[in-house]
This record gives C-alpha cells, sequence and structure tokens, in this order.
C-alpha cells in the first residue's frame, strides 16, 4: 500500500515526503507529467514520486528529472520506462537526487538514461571492459591498448576527443554511481572501479596523445604506473590521480635509442596528464624521483639507481601501491618487481627508525583551526591518518612477513588484524570507521564532482541535510549523523596507541587470549622501530607495569599504549620507560598518582617525556616521587618569585631548633624547586636566562635559609644576639643571575661590627657563621649539593672567610690585582643585610669600574693570564673543541671579552655596569665598543655553550665540563636545543662552527 | 640483510675467498685497511667492525676514540692481484665509518662527501666525475733523497717498444677493469716515466672510490714489475708535474644540466653560475685540491698547470677549461678543472669542487667572460687588467685563505675543517725547518 491511498492533501502530503516547498514541488510534478489535481496522476507515477522524495535531496532530484525530460527525445518513453522499472527509479532518482553534476550531465546527454537500465548491478566492469568502452569513445582499437608509441591511436584528436572521452567517461561514471547509492555496491568496490576507470582513461588518453606525436618521432615504450589510491584500487570520485612514468626504447634499439624514447615518452607522458586533465581529474607525478625536480619520464635503469642511492624512506611508503594500470603493462610489472624489494627492505636502511618517527608523528600531527574539525581526509582521526599508520606498520613488519602486503588500506588493516599486529576488535572497529568516512567523502564529492574532504559547515544545515541523507540516514539525520560522526571520530583519535602501542601489551599478557596475539619477536621488532634500544628488557617492564588485577595494573595498562607513545618521542625512551617502573613501584597504589596521571589532561604525557629526557628529572623524582604532584598543571611549574622562596625556605629554618635537620629540610625544598625548574625548562615554558635567574633565585634561598640557621646556631651558642652584621655578596655566574643546575655558589662574606665590638670578635663571630653556613650546605644528604665557593675573596684560600667592610676596602686599596678587579664586575647582593651589601659595593666600585680603564700593564696581565689559563685549565684528554667554559670559544673567552670591555669602559658607559653577561655584551655593542657582527658571533656562541650546559646537566643527571663527542646523552642535549632526533652530528657541528667563529673574534678583540 | 649484501656472502663462499679488506680513508686520503675473516662479515653488515679512531689521522682523539667501520657492500670488489691460480682469493669493500651510537662520523671522508652530494640532490641535481689521474714510473724508490730515475725517456702518446710503460699500463688497465673501473683512456704522458689513466665517468662518491682503488692497483702493479709508481705532485724540479684533471658534469634526472644547445660554448645558466662559482672559491679549496707543500712545485711550474683563476674556451691554460662540445652528444656536456694534483683527498677535493659550484647556483654569480690566450705568456699587468688572480703561491697561503672560508668550513664539516688546518699547518712548519740542497748548494759556496 502507497502513501498516496491515505486521506491527506496533496501539500500536506508532499511535505511528509520531504520536499521543502510543496506549491513549487506540486508545480514540477505536473510539468514532469505526473502529478495532478493534488495526486500522483496514477499509482505507478505514485511510486516515481516516492522514489524522488527516499533520495538525499527530494528538491534537486525532481528539478534535475523536470529538466531531463524537457530535453530527451522521447520524454513519454523515459516516463514509460520509470513507471514500469522499479530498478531504473530508484537509480535515476538515486543519482539526480545525490548529484546535481551527474544531472547536468544527463542533461547534457539525455540519452544516457538508458545506461541506468537492465542487469546493472549483476554485472561489474572489468578493467579491459572500461578500456574498451573509453578507446572505443576517442575511436581507438579497444583490443590493442597503446603502450607507448605502438598499440591503438586515437582516431579523433585535440577538443573532439577530449569532449568524447568526457562524455564517455561520464558515462562510465554515472553507472557506477547509480549502483553506489543505491547500495549495490560496497565502499572498497567504488574504490576499486573509479581506479579501473581511472586506468582506462589514462589509457584512452595515451591513445590521444599518440595523435600529437610528429612523424619522426622516436619509438618508445611507455608504462604508467598508479601510485597512491589509484595504485591501492582505493580511489574517490574526484581527487588526483598518482602516477610515475616508465619508459624505455623498444628492443634492439641502439644505444642513442635512450635519450630519443625518452624525448618521445615525455612528450606523450605530457600530453596524457593534459588530456587527463581536461576530461577528469589532474594527474600529479610528483611522487617521482626528485618530485617536481625530477625529470617526468625515466627509464627503469634510471629509477632503481634513484631509489637505490637517493630515495627517502617516505618514497618507499609510496612505493607501496605501487601498480601498473596504463601503457606498456609488461614493461609496468618490471618496474614494480624492481621496486617492490626495496620497498621491503627499507628496514634495513640506515635512519629508518627515525624517518618512522617522524613518519609517526606525522600521523598525529593535526591541523589547526577551524576547517581541522570539518576535514575528513586530513584533520585528526582522518582518512589519512589511517592510512599512514597501516602503512608505517606494513613497513615494519612486512619486512618479515609477506602476509601484510596488500596495497588496498582496508585489506591490509585485515591482513595486520590476522597476523596479530593489530588487535582484531581495533581493526574491526578502525575498518568500520574507515568506511564510513570513505562513504562520507564520496558522498561528499558526489554532488558536484569536485574535489572535496570538507563536511559543510555547521551551519549550512540544507547541505548537513543532504550529506547525511545520501550517507544513507532518514529521519532525525542531523543528530544521527552528528552522532556517528563523533563516534567513529572518537575510535580513529587513539589511532596510533590502538595500532602502534596496544598489541604490545598483548604480548607480554597473561592473560589466555581468544585472538591472535603479537607475537614477541613482532613485539620487539615494533619497540625497536618505535627507538626502543633494548626491546627485550621494556618488554619486562611492561609486563611489571600490566601484570595482576590491581586498580594500579588497570590503570597503568590503559595508560601505557600513549606513553610508550610518548617515551618513545623522546631521546632515551627505555631510560624513560625504566623511570616510570621506578616511580610507579614507589608511588604504588597512592590514590592522587593515579589520579593525577588518568585525570589531569597533560600530566601522564609530561611525566613520560621528562623521564625520557632527562636523568636529572629521573633521579630527582626517584628520590621524591611525590612531586610529581607538579605536573598537574603550567601554574604548579612556574618558578616561585625570590620572596616567596626565601619566606618559605627561611620559615622552615625558623621552625626547628635542630640545625642539620634544619638545613636538611631546606635543601628538600630546594630539591623540589630544582625539579620545578628543571620541568619547566624541559617542557620548553621557560626561555634560558628564565631559568637562570629561577636558579639564582633557588640558590639565594637555599643560602638565606642557612645563614638564618647558621646565625641562630652561633646566637644559641654564645647565648646572646650577635653584635655584627653580616651580608652574603653572589659572584661570579650566580651574581650574574646565570646560575646553571650544577653550579657551585660562588660568593663573599662581608661584616660590620655593631659600635663597641672589638674587630676580632666580630671577625671571629663573622669567621664562625660563614663557616657554618658552608657546613651545613655541605652536610652529607640524598640532594644534590650546592657547594659554597668563597675563594673569590682576597688571599683566596688563604684569607679568612668574612673580613669587615674596611678590611675588604684596605686590601683592595692595597694589594689587590686585576683578576680581582675582574671577579669584582659580577659581584651583586645576595642574602643578609642589605645595607651593607650596599655599602660594600659602593665601595668597591672604583675598583671595578676604575676611572680611566685599568693601566696598561694589567690589561697585558689580563691577557696573560687568560692565555696561561688556557693551556693550564683544560681538562686532560679531552677534545678542547668540545670543552664548554675553557675551550677555544666557549663560554670563558666570550666573558673574558666582556669583562675586559667592562673594565676599562665601565666607568664611562654606565650600562657595562651590569653583572650579566649578556646584558653586558649588548651594552657594549650599543656603545660602539664592539661591531655588531662580533657581539652577534659572540652571543650566539655563548648562548649555545650556556645552554649546551644546562641541558647536558639534565640530560646526563650531574654536570660535566665537555660535551660528548657521540652517543645518547649528545642526541638529548641536541633534541633539547631543539634539534630534531639523531642529529647530534649536525649539533657538534653547529657547535664547533659557533666557537670557532668566537675564537676569531676573541683573537682579534680580546687579544688583538 | 639485503640482496647486495646476500650477494656479498654468496660470492665470499663462490670463490673460496679468505680474507676481506676493508677499506677507509683517513682525513689526507691515505687508504686504511682492516683484513676480515668471511665469517666477521655478516656481524660487520649489521653493527661494524670496532677500531681505534685516535690512530687514524684526523678521526679522534684519545678519550671517546671508539669508531665504527661499516662495509658499503655496492663496493664488493675481489682484489685480482690476489688471486693466483686456485688459490684463495681477497676481496675489498669500501666503508662508511660511524659513531658508536650509529651516527656517521663527521670525520670520515666518505661521509664529507655525501653530505655535499646529499645538499646537490636536494636540489635536483646528481655530481658526475671523470678524473684523469697522472702519475710517474720510476725505476726504484731512493731513499736517500737522491733523485728518482724515471723507467724510461719517452714523450707524450710515445709508443715504446716492449716499454716497461706499455706493459705496465696493459696490466695495471686489466686488473682496473677486473675490479669493475672502467679506463676510458691510457696513454705516455709528456715526461719520461711519466703515464696518465683515465677513469670512465660515474657519480662523485663511485669515482672517489675508483680514484683511490686505481691508486692501490697502480702501485700494486708496479711492484709486481719491479718498479715503483708515485703519485707525488711534482717529483722532478725540470719536468711536468702529475695533476689530476677532473672532468664534472652535474645531471638533473637524466638530463645534462650542463648543456643548453642555445649557447655559443652549450653552456647552459647552471653551467654558467657552477663555473663563477668554482672561480670565485677556487683559492679557498686550493689547500685541498693540492694538500702538500710539493703541490706548489707543481701548480708554478708553468705549462699545463693553471694558477690563474680564469676560465677558457677549449683554453689548457685556464684553471677551468669548457672541452670542445662533441655535436649530438648533450649527455656529455661537461668542464674541466685543472688545478688538483693526483694527491689530492679526492672525497674532499670533489666535495669542495660541487659546493663550489653549488655556491655559484644558488648565489647566481655571474662568469666574467672567458681566457682566449695562453694566459702564461700574458704579462703579470695584462692579468691584472683582466682581474685574472693567482692561485696561492704556497702552502702556507693556502692555509691562510682557506681558514677565512666558511664555505669549506661548511662543506669539510667544523671537525675534518679544524683537523686539516691543523694538520697542513704542522706540515708548513716542518718544511720551513727544513734546510734544502737547494740552499746549501746556492748560499754555502758564496756566503
Amino acid at each position: 500500500m502507497s502513501v498516496f491511498d491515505t486521506r491527506s492533501s496533496g501539500t500536506g502530503l508532499l511535505v511528509r515526503l520531504g520536499f521543502s516547498d510543496p506549491a513549487r514541488t506540486a508545480a514540477a510534478l505536473e510539468q514532469a507529467g505526473l502529478w495532478c489535481d493534488g495526486r500522483p496522476v496514477d499509482a505507478p507515477a505514485g511510486e516515481v514520486v516516492a522514489a524522488l522524495a527516499d533520495v538525499a535531496d527530494p528538491d534537486l532530484a525532481l528539478a534535475s528529472l523536470v529538466r531531463l525530460l524537457q530535453r530527451v527525445p522521447d520524454p513519454s518513453g523515459l516516463r514509460e520506462a520509470l513507471s514500469s522499472s522499479p530498478p531504473l527509479r530508484r537509480r535515476l532518482a538515486g543519482v539526480l537526487g545525490s548529484s546535481a553534476a551527474l544531472g547536468d550531465h544527463l542533461v547534457a546527454f539525455p540519452s544516457d538514461w538508458e545506461v541506468l537500465r537492465g542487469e546493472l548491478d549483476a554485472v561489474r566492469p572489468s578493467v579491459y571492459g572500461l578500456q574498451r568502452t573509453l578507446l572505443a569513445a576517442v575511436e581507438a582499437d579497444g583490443d590493442v591498448p597503446p603502450d607507448g608509441t605502438g598499440g591503438a591511436r586515437a582516431g579523433l584528436t585535440g577538443v573532439t576527443a577530449v569532449a568524447a572521452l568526457r562524455a564517455a567517461y561520464r558515462r562510465c561514471l554515472l553507472a557506477l554511481a547509480a549502483r553506489d547509492v543505491t547500495g549495490a555496491v560496497t565502499v572498497e568496490e567504488v574504490g576499486g572501479e573509479m581506479a579501473d576507470l581511472a586506468g582506462a582513461t589514462l589509457s584512452a588518453a595515451l591513445a590521444v596523445a599518440r595523435t600529437t606525436l610528429s612523424d619522426g618521432a622516436a619509438p618508445c615504450r611507455l608504462a604508467v604506473i598508479g601510485m597512491g589510491k589509484a595504485g591501492g584500487r582505493e580511489l574517490n570520485y574526484v581527487s588526483d590521480v598518482d602516477v610515475v612514468f616508465v619508459a624505455e626504447p623498444p628492443e634492439g634499439a641502439g644505444p642513442d635509442g635512450v635519450d630519443a624514447a625518452l624525448r618521445t615518452a615525455t612528450r606523450l607522458a605530457g600530453e596524457t596528464m593534459r588530456v587527463c586533465a581536461a576530461v577528469a581529474w589532474p594527474v600529479d607525478a610528483g611522487l617521482r624521483p626528485e618530485g617536481g625536480a625530477g625529470p617526468l619520464v625515466r627509464t627503469l635503469v634510471s629509477h632503481e639507481a634513484y631509489y637505490r642511492r637517493w630515495a627517502h624512506t617516505w618514497e618507499f611508503q609510496a612505493l607501496l601501491k605501487a601498480r601498473p594500470i596504463a601503457g606498456d603493462l609488461a614493461l609496468g610489472q618490471a618496474y614494480v618487481d624492481t621496486v617492490e624489494p626495496m620497498v621491503w627492505r627499507v628496514g634495513e636502511r640506515k635512519g629508518f627508525v627515525e624517518d618512522v618517527q617522524a613518519m609517526r608523528r606525522r600521523v598525529e600531527k593535526t591541523l589547526p583551526g577551524d576547517r581541522a574539525s570539518r576535514e575528513v581526509k586530513l584533520g585528526p582521526g582522518g582518512l589519512r591518518d589511517v592510512e599512514f599508520a597501516v602503512q608505517l606498520l606494513q613497513l615494519v613488519h612486512g619486512r618479515t612477513d609477506t602476509s601484510v602486503r596488500s596495497g588496498t588500506t582496508l585489506v591490509a588493516l585485515d591482513q595486520l588484524a590476522a597476523g596479530g599486529y593489530v588487535g582484531r576488535e581495533d581493526a574491526r572497529h578502525l575498518s568500520e570507521a574507515y568506511r564510513w568516512l570513505r562513504t562520507v567523502e564520496h558522498r561528499l564529492q558526489l554532488h558536484r564532482l569536485r574535489r572535496t574532504h570538507l563536511l559543510p559547515a555547521p551551519d549550512d544545515e540544507a547541505a548537513l541535510r543532504r550529506l547525511a541523507r545520501a550517507v544513507g540516514y532518514r529521519g532525525d539525520v542531523l543528530r544521527t549523523f552528528g552522532r556517528e560522526r563523533a563516534g567513529y571520530g572518537h575510535e580513529v583519535r587513539r589511532l596510533h596507541e590502538k595500532l602502534f602501542y596496544r598489541p604490545l601489551l598483548t604480548a607480554v599478557s597473561r592473560l589466555p587470549a581468544e585472538q591472535a596475539r603479537l607475537a614477541p619477536e613482532a613485539a620487539r621488532a615494533r619497540l625497536e622501530a618505535l627507538g626502543f634500544a633494548e626491546p627485550a628488557v621494556a618488554l619486562r617492564h611492561l609486563e611489571a607495569l600490566t601484570s595482576g588485577v590491581s586498580r594500579r595494573a588497570v590503570i597503568q595498562s590503559t595508560l601505557l599504549p600513549a606513553m610508550l607513545g610518548w617515551f618513545a618521542d623522546a631521546a632515551d625512551p627505555d631510560a624513560g620507560l625504566r623511570a616510570f617502573r621506578s616511580v610507579s613501584d614507589a608511588l604504588g597504589g597512592t590514590p592522587w598518582y593515579l589520579r593525577l596521571l588518568r585525570d589531569e589532561g597533560s600530566a601522564a604525557e609530561r611525566l613520560a617525556h621528562l623521564l625520557a629526557s632527562s636523568r636529572f628529572v629521573a633521579d630527582l623524582l626517584a628520590r621524591a616521587p611525590e612531586a610529581v604532584r607538579l605536573l598537574a598543571s603550567d601554574a604548579e611549574l612556574a618558578p616561585r618569585p625570590r620572596a616567596t622562596l626565601e619566606s618559605a625556605f627561611v620559615s622552615v629554618a625558623r621552625r626547628r631548633d635542630d640545625w642539620e635537620a634544619t638545613v636538611v629540610a631546606a635543601r628538600g625544598m630546594r630539591r623540589e624547586e630544582l625539579l620545578r625548574v628543571a620541568c619547566a625548562d624541559l617542557l620548553g615554558l621557560l626561555d634560558h636566562r628564565q631559568v637562570g635567574a629561577a636558579l639564582s633565585d633557588v640558590a639565594a634561598a637555599v643560602l638565606a635559609a642557612a645563614l638564618e640557621t647558621a646565625t641562630r646556631k652561633v646566637t644559641a651558642e654564645r647565648r646572646r644576639p650577635l653584635p655584627v652584621r653580616i651580608a652574603v655578596l653572589a659572584m661570579g655566574r650566580l651574581g650574574g643571575r646565570e646560575q646553571g643546575y650544577g653550579s657551585d655558589a660562588d660568593v663573599l662574606f662581608v661584616h660590620e661590627a655593631d659600635a663597641g665590638t672589638p674587630d676580632a670578635e666580630a671577625a671571629s663571630i663573622a669567621h664562625d657563621v660563614a663557616h657554618e653556613v658552608r657546613r651545613l650546605l655541605a652536610l652529607p644528604a640524598p640532594d644534590p649539593p650546592l657547594v659554597v665557593d668563597a675563594d673569590l675573596r682576597p688571599e683566596g684560600k688563604q684569607g679568612p672567610l668574612s673580613r669587615s667592610l674596611s678590611s675588604y676596602a684596605a686590601y683592595y686599596d692595597r694589594w689587590s690585582s686585576v683578576w680581582e678587579a675582574q671577579a669584582l664586575l659580577r659581584a651583586a647582593p645576595l642574602v643578609g643585610d642589605a645595607e651593607l651589601a650596599g655599602r660594600f659595593l659602593d665601595a668597591v666600585a672604583p675598583v671595578r669600574w676604575p676611572q680611566g680603564g685599568p693601566p696598561e700593564a694589567s690589561v697585558r696581565e689580563i691577557r696573560r693570564i687568560k692565555a696561561r689559563m688556557e693551556a693550564e685549565r683544560m681538562p686532560r684528554g679531552a677534545d678542547p673543541k668540545l670543552v664548554l667554559k675553557m675551550g677555544p670559544g666557549g663560554l670563558a673567552d666570550v666573558e673574558w671579552v666582556v669583562q675586559l670591555l667592562q673594565l676599562r669602559h665601565a666607568h664611562a658607559v654606565e650600562a657595562l655596569r651590569t653583572p650579566s653577561t649578556l646584558p653586558a655584551l649588548r651594552a657594549a655593542r650599543d656603545a660602539g665598543l664592539l661591531e655588531p657582527d662580533d657581539a652577534d658571533v659572540l652571543e650566539t656562541a655563548w648562548s649555545l655553550a650556556a645552554r649546551a650546559r644546562d641541558s647536558l646537566t639534565l640530560v646526563r643527571g650531574k654536570s660535566a665540563v665537555s660535551l660528548p663527542s657521540s652517543g645518547r646523552e649528545l642526541d638529548g642535549v641536541a633534541r633539547s636545543l631543539g634539534y630534531p632526533a639523531s642529529s647530534q652530528g649536525e649539533f657538534l657541528d653547529d657547535y664547533r662552527r659557533a666557537t670557532r667563529r668566537a675564537r676569531a673574534v676573541v683573537e682579534r678583540v680580546f687579544y688583538g | 640483510m639485503d640482496k647486495q649484501q646476500e650477494f656479498v656472502l654468496r660470492t665470499l663462499e663462490e670463490r673460496d675467498i679468505r680474507f676481506v679488506r676493508l677499506w677507509f680513508t683517513d682525513v689526507l686520503g691515505t687508504l686504511k685497511s682492516v683484513a676480515i675473516a668471511p665469517a666477521e662479515l655478516e656481524g660487520a653488515f649489521a653493527e661494524g667492525i670496532g677500531f681505534d679512531g685516535s690512530a687514524i689521522e684526523g678521526f679522534a682523539r684519545v678519550h671517546e676514540s671508539d669508531m665504527l667501520a661499516k662495509p658499503d657492500p655496492a663496493t664488493f670488489q675481489v682484489l685480482p692481484w690476489r688471486e693466483s691460480d686456485g688459490a684463495p682469493g681477497t676481496a675489498r669493500m669500501f666503508c662508511d665509518i660511524t659513531m658508536p651510537d650509529g651516527t656517521p662520523s663527521w670525520a670520515d671522508p666518505r661521509h664529507v662527501l655525501r653530505r655535499a652530494l646529499g645538499r646537490a640532490a636536494d636540489a635536483g641535481f646528481t655530481f658526475y666525475t671523470h678524473p684523469e689521474i697522472e702519475f710517474f714510473l720510476l725505476k726504484e724508490l731512493p731513499r736517500d733523497g737522491t733523485a728518482p730515475v724515471p723507467v724510461d725517456a719517452a714523450g707524450y702518446f710515445d709508443l715504446t717498444p716492449h716499454g716497461v710503460s706499455q706493459d705496465f699500463r696493459r696490466d695495471a688497465i686489466t686488473m682496473l677493469e677486473r675490479m669493475g673501473i672502467s679506463v676510458e683512456f691510457s696513454h705516455h704522458e709528456v715526461a719520461p716515466g711519466q703515464q696518465e689513466i683515465d677513469l670512465r665517468y660515474a657519480d662523485a662518491l663511485s669515482t672517489a672510490d675508483n680514484v683511490l682503488t686505481t691508486r692501490h692497483v697502480i702501485k700494486e702493479v708496479a711492484l709486481s714489475q719491479g718498479v715503483y709508481a708515485t703519485f707525488m705532485p711534482k717529483p722532478f724540479s725540470t719536468q711536468p708535474g702529475s695533476g689530476m684533471h677532473t672532468h664534472l658534469s652535474l645531471f638533473e634526472g637524466d638530463q645534462n644540466a650542463f648543456y643548453d644547445g642555445g649557447d655559443p660554448h652549450h653552456l647552459s645558466k647552471v653551467a654558467q653560475h657552477f663555473i663563477a662559482g668554482l672561480l670565485q672559491h677556487a683559492a679557498e679549496i686550493t689547500a685541498v685540491t693540492n694538500q702538500y707543500v710539493n703541490s706548489y712545485k707543481r701548480l708554478w711550474s708553468g705549462g699545463e698547470a693553471p694558477p690563474y683563476v680564469c676560465w677558457g674556451s677549449n683554453n689548457r691554460s685556464a684553471l677551468v677549461r669548457v672541452p670542445m662540445y662533441k655535436p649530438k652528444k648533450s649527455g656529455s656536456a661537461r668542464i674541466e678543472v685543472r688545478s688538483p694534483d693526483s694527491a689530492t683527498n679526492p672525497y674532499l677535493c670533489f666535495a669542495l669542487l660541487l659546493a663550489a659550484g653549488l655556491k655559484g647556483i644558488e648565489e647566481g654569480y655571474e662568469m666574467p667572460p672567458g681566457a682566449e690566450d695562453d694566459v702564461w705568456t700574458l704579462s703579470e699587468g695584462e692579468r691584472r687588467a683582466m682581474g685574472m688572480k693567482p692561485l696561492p703561491g704556497s702552502l702556507a697561503e693556502a692555509i691562510s685563505v682557506m681558514e677565512t672560508s666558511e664555505l669549506v668550513a661548511e662543506t669539510l664539516g667544523e671537525h675534518v675543517f679544524d683537523f686539516f688546518l691543523r694538520n697542513k699547518r704542522a706540515e708548513w712548519q716542518a718544511y720551513r725547518a727544513e734546510v734544502t740542497p737547494f740552499e746549501l748548494g746556492r748560499y754555502l759556496p758564496v756566503l
């Protein structure tokens, strides 16, 4: 019983059927001869109206049908056929309702509707059939397809040929689209047939291209290799067709024949591309060797030579789908046979692991902005993600397992699941999501036959509704479509976890599994490809972390697949996993820890990155695992201001009476602050200047706590308030706020007796306090030590630890040598009596910024000291060029240049009066004391060396005087300075270059 | 294991090879060899063979000196002179040097060339070279400093019946061909005892390997015939020296990028910029193309040695010569650089020639007008007027020009750059300290 048997009015009926404007619809239906007086003219007409209503866009379908009936020579014949044949009705309505472009084609070629009659569903056109049809369209012999300069040659030429081929192509497309929209073919079959049609089109275009050759053109064989989706037989309705051209002279041609054959073949290939672009789609030959820069056509040998020598890993990835699709198929097959073994050996190539990692990052890379969320192809969780990930696994496992080498994504996914390389459930879900996304993409493109992967904007309801209906939804289509899309998107989004990492857990699971499991060898191969150096050990850690049924094991099993990816992205994945296990063992089932990892967004990712990048962080965390909570947010990781730190440290010191325990507590706090700065540094939240300042503040806070404690202790011992004021001055890097992770704290102690206190007594008290400060901070404790170095004081180790202000003044007045003046350049107040520190600095101003600069003899002395240090202070056995501080062009070189300029000019140039290196360097440049180019060179070298020094400490866990010349630590340093993985050679080269240039400036400016 | 590696292992079995020599060169281009048994080769392919880098000129300091030599199976050859009847044979492969962490060693001259070729490939070019290696055959190696004696007194293209040099060239070429090295041309050179062997053009890495092999083969064959072969740039004060004129071409895919039929010299824009680059940077790279104290005695000896920076069409006195174009052979368009001598390190030499040329292309340097005349016959003033600058006159000068060259530093990498300069400064200082027979002969009688 039809809907028309109800008593509804015609108008209501049309609205219920889904037409948007009943009055116009009724008029159009009347024009089509299907409607009269608010009802269908007869029962079969009713069926036609119902069929028109049941398509993606009923209004569009009807409008196109009306236009078609006006153009078709025998409208009543068409009407009759529609009435009598339900399949034709469904197909024609379906095509017209899904595709405006095919509607236009039918209007232009009205008799083409006949294509939709008959047993279309039972007969799939063969690749040969399609080829014969399209060759016939350009009047070429379909039995001998062109193979270069041989085989069929088109009878039509130029625009006539293009027009005929386009019409024939559209006719084939029409038949396919009709079966597609009526559900007679699967998504895979559509992709396959489109690829066959592309091959046939190329073949016919080649036959046309032959007509453009001059008579004298040298003979050649030409093969067209389908790459990408055309090669994988998963082509879209409209997309670029990726190809590579291979040519050879015919058998028996002389040695000169190659050049001539290549010329002809290049001409043919270019012409073929032009014809195809005019007929259907652009042909993209960009995947050829050397890409756009390389010649369009090469010989087999030339291809082979290129792939042997120059090709990148991603090029082999592209070759995975190579398949001869037109031209000389024997030559095409020879090409595939040549390159195929190379594809599967790519895993043995140098740099494969790095390339795989780079490719994997590309998989995970997301497009920015609003378009990303509407992209079905390139967006996060889009088609490209699935395809890339599948190819990657094929490259890793296809080396040893020939059963996973299909060029078609869905087939390959099935193969990978069957081999246990991917979880069966995950594969099934992904397959389903992929099919859905491809269906959406097909329907999007079918509408106007345009190459698009962009979903309609959320406010374009009409377009969204049409798309949803085209995909097959009915009813509340917008909601259903939205829900499905979210579901499938979710499925694909955590793709790398599912495809790459989750199967690794099955390899170590003890549970009896129904499904195929990743074999241990395959698990090891994959871990190795992901960058784990000791896969067997990693598997044991995985097993320990995930075995059992505890809440912890369950949460970790869920987290680990993602965390493994993050470990793999960092310099030392093995160390990361090992450290994670030790943190996890220490914190065990602590509820906040598991909650933090599970719920706090990026905390788990940050933890993984830090543990696999920095031994320093891993060691600190191993001693104080509870500090993991710092990772919860950026706010926790921001360095705390000096004042906050100092008051926190000092108040801890005041709370206790056990002096040692007090300082141990303060040092514990320091450890946490170091961790905070290190994490922020490694996560890129701080620049290098901020790191130096933050570490200097932490050192100051600890010293403040130690000074407070020492003062209280000495006071307690003397049982009365101390009649002396004490200040601590920062020197060296600490003075310049350039403190590093492993730096000593360079200081000077200065004191002043209260009125009426004998100098000797004051000196003795100050010495006790200073000594106590050093002792307390040097007590053995499980934290990185802070060595308080007071050796820059007058008379060095022989001199008293603290001096009175007047004693300093007298000393500098009488004895001071120029290196002491130089050291004082970096003096700055640190802790203790600020007023006293200020007076100290006033007192030494004439020493460090001498009026008129130091005498020439002093300048000579500085140069001599420097030259002697270069000879004597170089660590034994090291490559001097890699010694960060004392090496040529290293930190000391630059600092001495700057300090000499300060000594000479600070009396006149006020901006030079700063304890920090870079501000002083820039001031010297601005004052015209250094050429801008020289200043740049010095700044570059100093910054690089300073960053390298800090980074080396973070990576190794302890400081080092020189860069290693190779290895993982160097890799880690290079990465933390922003180099790609495994670029330690490039980094060292850059480092040597920067320091070589700096050294040249030093020779000229400092010694010159 | 890839197919080439499998091929190597199979060949070892089939031909009963008992030793495999792994070859590489130090920074100066001296051949180094380590022999391993075939059983160790599989491991060598996978992990490399460890050695002490500090023992090799320019590789590493004493600390952290472990390095790995990884054989390149594409260079596998059986050594013909060790292949007597039925006796077990010896084969060789060139190695790439890596650090213990598997990354390439930046001290390895092969890596220097590979990087330069990689940069060319990024620009879409492959680099081909064709070296003409000159050398002397001496009756023996005089060890007491007396003048050497050449094996014959013949001259250019002379055919000497039953001469040593003829047998020698025949044997040497046979061996080279048996090692897969095609010899284009061989003849007696101008000076007594002087020979020339031209290798067929091939990609620069293969030719550099081949130059090393050729030098070694020639020395071996000479030994077997009781004579001594030398690649010393200038063994005789009064005879021409031994150069290694090198023909260069760039290809873009299958097309010769140097060819342009429309240009009077058939030189494309690419070729013109390339030549301009070679000229512009010629002085900077001389310390490498002519790396010994002795090299400068050849360079400044007149005749076909080219110490003035200029180019000329088919002009054998110019630094860069554009050979006469052979009709219908666009593939063979090329240019010839005439400064390198036979004692250069071909890896570094080719890398720098390429880098200088590429720099010219990148920066679009304009080619100066060509030199028509024999440059030697021009007066100093004429040369100055025509803008022809001289190449460095001595190793010391060459070093000081190279020191300031960012192009050379970048191409060689800082490690090789630094080592090379240190080594050459030391050589110059040692030379300067020497009191020569020249001084004794000239000054002792009169002063």
